[in-house]
């Protein structure tokens, strides 16, 4: 244990100084996920942020009635009633942003003697102005979501759906700060891979070998320090969304913490993988941004997945952010799903246990 | 303080192999060092002294042949070894944005054993510089760093890879001061240069390396002697006087030209310089300025190798 343990704390309080000493590593890891935070934050809360939806009421039951009011209470949400035709005419010529339809059937869907699957409301959005379609996905999610968690309890259910939804703040910021949050776990793994090249480079981890201080120390510190930098920046993004833009973490917060930490060290357990295959500083910052910026891109952080052409998205499914951003939107703003939770954190572990052994295999020291 | 170890023996490498490719860094180096001692590793860049040294260190492992230092086999117990011994690596990088104070506190608490931080800051000269960042010393400031930090485990046994290139005289001069007062303190040293001065100033006994292979071995008179029982008489080198004329010179009996001065090899020197003297006078060449020599280390390696250690 004395082999582990000597060092460990003077090491990481190194690591610690050497980092905020470092202006650009600062910067990407603090200014730049802040900039975007407030960025997308203001563009999609900012002034006429309202959206305005039209309302088909096909069924015309008190359930529907209700269902309407809990849409009615979302403040960014201009209900407008219509039927079908007209609201997809009126969408088409851009006067709506998106159409609800709530088809005949829903009074008795919703009992809770129900069996069988579940009742579909339709949701029409436009792909091609992303940011309407992404928000307006997003809240219907939420204020679907909400009801069917008040569902699974007792009934009355509707009567409860109401008091589900002021609990939820919901806002375009509810997504993209989780997002964000992902996005800037996964730069701070991945960007590791340039102060470890960097110091390879320089014989510094070479100097170290020639110290009993065990390899496991210096790796242990190494993720030490990242954990320690996630948590300042889950504080610095996530203290944004709520004040500046009224983002509501609803979640577990263990779930969160666990998922924040999983993420961290997955990627960078990543960041480990660009230093074993990279020679020279240089070729590491190529080799981070050639990872990072498909990661960021093909991760469903800015939009959701389902707005990428098809061939894409296979691409996507395949991607670890895909699956942290995912996960972190659910346990933090109750975000629709892309993967169940255990299914996001299966995914990581994967990432996590490939990325160790091929860096266990060929990492080098010097 | 270091204690003496009662086998004698510090180092014993025997037969040891090291090779990348086809290249044989190391081919079969053997030597021993005693305690107290300070032995050079002397050779031209390529010459197989870096990969000894670290082989010694517990850095790489020797594909055959076996070294023990300090009683410990290098390639079984890295860790004990590394808890003992002293490094000065030739790339001597640290990180840059750590001050000297806290690199030292840094690198002692990786050592069960461990000396104040402020005495060692004293012992190097670096009161000054104390609070500097490593990134903003001057290369001579930056080696007495990196000394510091191979004393911070108050190691008996302390290996330097030639710890003053690239460093001025003045920076090279206070250097050697450092490692005289660790070879007064009891330490024994093993370090590797191209520089024949320092080899000759600081080691009791040398190595000639070249290609991986130890050449030569013994003190700096031993080798010395070994290979000439002449003295050398050297002047800058003068148009009018060729080599035919200085050949025919009364004693002389070889003639060879390192950089701007011309070296005559002597087994008898008053008779060579009374003739010269006498030679340049009928030329008209009255200022000639005469200066005997023993050779040196650096002629040895000329002699051993057929090139300057600088090449």
């Amino acid at each position: 244990m004395r082999r582990l343990t000597a060092g460990l704390l003077p090491l990481t309080v190194a690591n610690i100084k050497s980092f905020y000493r470092d202006r650009a590593s600062l910067f990407w890891t603090f200014a730049f996920p802040i900039i975007f935070v407030v960025l997308f934050g203001s563009i999609f809360s900012g002034g006429g942020g309202a959206f305005n939806v039209g309302w088909v009421d096909e069924d015309r039951s008190p359930a529907a009635q209700q269902l309407r009011g809990a849409f009615a209470e979302v403040s960014i949400l201009v209900l407008t009633d219509s039927d079908r035709a007209v609201a997809l005419e009126e969408m088409r010529d851009g006067t709506l942003d998106a159409v609800v339809v709530v088809p005949a059937g829903l009074g008795e869907a919703i009992m809770p003697s129900r069996t069988g699957p579940p009742f579909q409301l339709t949701l029409y959005t436009d792909p091609s102005r992303a940011t309407a379609s992404t928000t307006v996905t997003q809240i219907v999610s939420q204020v679907v979501n909400g009801i069917n968690l008040s569902l699974a309890g007792v009934p009355p259910a509707l009567a409860i759906a109401g008091e589900a939804l002021q609990t939820q703040n919901i806002s375009a910021a509810a997504y993209f700060v989780p997002s964000i949050l992902a996005m800037a776990l996964m730069q701070l793994g991945v960007f590791a891979a340039i102060p470890l090249v960097a110091q390879r480079e320089k014989g510094i981890l070479k100097r170290l070998n020639a110290t009993p201080l065990a390899r496991s120390t210096l790796v242990a510190s190494n993720v030490l320090m990242r954990l320690l930098i996630a948590i300042m920046q889950t504080v610095i993004i996530v203290g944004i969304g709520v004040v500046a833009f009224g983002v509501t973490v609803i979640g577990s917060l263990l779930a969160v913490a666990g998922f924040i930490v999983l993420g961290a060290v997955t990627f960078l357990a990543l960041g480990y993988v660009i230093a074993s295959y990279a020679r020279t500083e240089e070729s590491a910052n190529a080799l981070t941004s050639v990872v990072q910026f498909p990661l960021m891109f093909l991760s469903g952080i800015f939009f959701p997945i389902d707005f990428m052409p098809d061939w894409l998205q296979p691409v996507a499914a395949v991607m670890p952010l895909t699956y942290l951003g995912d996960a972190l939107r659910q346990t933090m703003v109750g975000g629709a799903a892309y993967a169940p939770l255990p299914v996001d954190a299966l995914v990581l572990g994967i990432w996590l246990a490939v990325c160790f052994l091929l860096s266990a295999r060929f990492f080098r020291w010097q | 303080m270091a204690s003496a170890v009662d086998t004698g023996s510090v180092v014993e490498v025997v037969d040891l192999h090291k090779s990348y490719g086809s290249v044989r860094a190391v081919d079969g180096v053997t030597f021993e060092m005693a305690a107290g001692e300070v032995f050079g590793l002397l050779g031209p860049n390529g010459a197989g002294k870096t990969t000894t040294i670290e082989m010694l260190e517990g850095l790489l492992k020797p594909d055959s042949g076996t070294a023990s230092v300090l009683g410990i086999d290098v390639t079984r117990h890295p860790g004990a070894l590394k808890e003992r011994i002293g490094v000065q690596l030739q790339t001597a990088s640290l990180y840059p944005n750590l001050s000297v104070i806290e690199l030292i506190d840094l690198f002692g608490s990786f050592y069960a054993k461990r000396r104040p931080s402020g005495e060692l800051i004293r012992e190097l000269g670096l009161e000054e510089r104390a609070t500097a960042l490593s990134g903003e010393l001057s290369g001579g400031q930056r080696q007495r760093l990196s000394i510091a930090l191979a004393l911070v485990n108050d190691p008996e046994l302390i290996f330097l890879d030639e710890p003053t290139t690239g460093l001025d005289p003045q920076g090279r001069r206070s250097l050697w001061d450092q490692i005289q007062q660790m070879r007064d303190q009891g330490r024994t040293i093993l370090l590797t240069t191209h520089y024949m001065e320092e080899a000759e100033r600081l080691c009791d006994r040398v190595a000639i390396m070249d290609h991986g292979q130890i050449l030569e071995m013994g003190t700096v008179n031993e080798l010395v002697t070994r290979h000439f029982r002449e003295r050398t008489v050297r002047f800058a080198t003068r148009e009018g006087l060729t080599d035919e004329m200085l050949a025919g010179v009364r004693g002389v009996q070889r003639v060879a030209h390192e950089s701007d001065e011309t070296v005559l090899y002597t087994s008898e020197v008053p008779q060579t310089v009374g003739a010269l003297l006498k030679l340049g006078d009928e030329l008209g060449m009255h200022d000639l300025d005469l200066a005997v020599r023993r050779p040196t280390l650096e002629d040895v390696f000329i002699e051993l190798t057929g090139r300057a250690l600088r090449d």
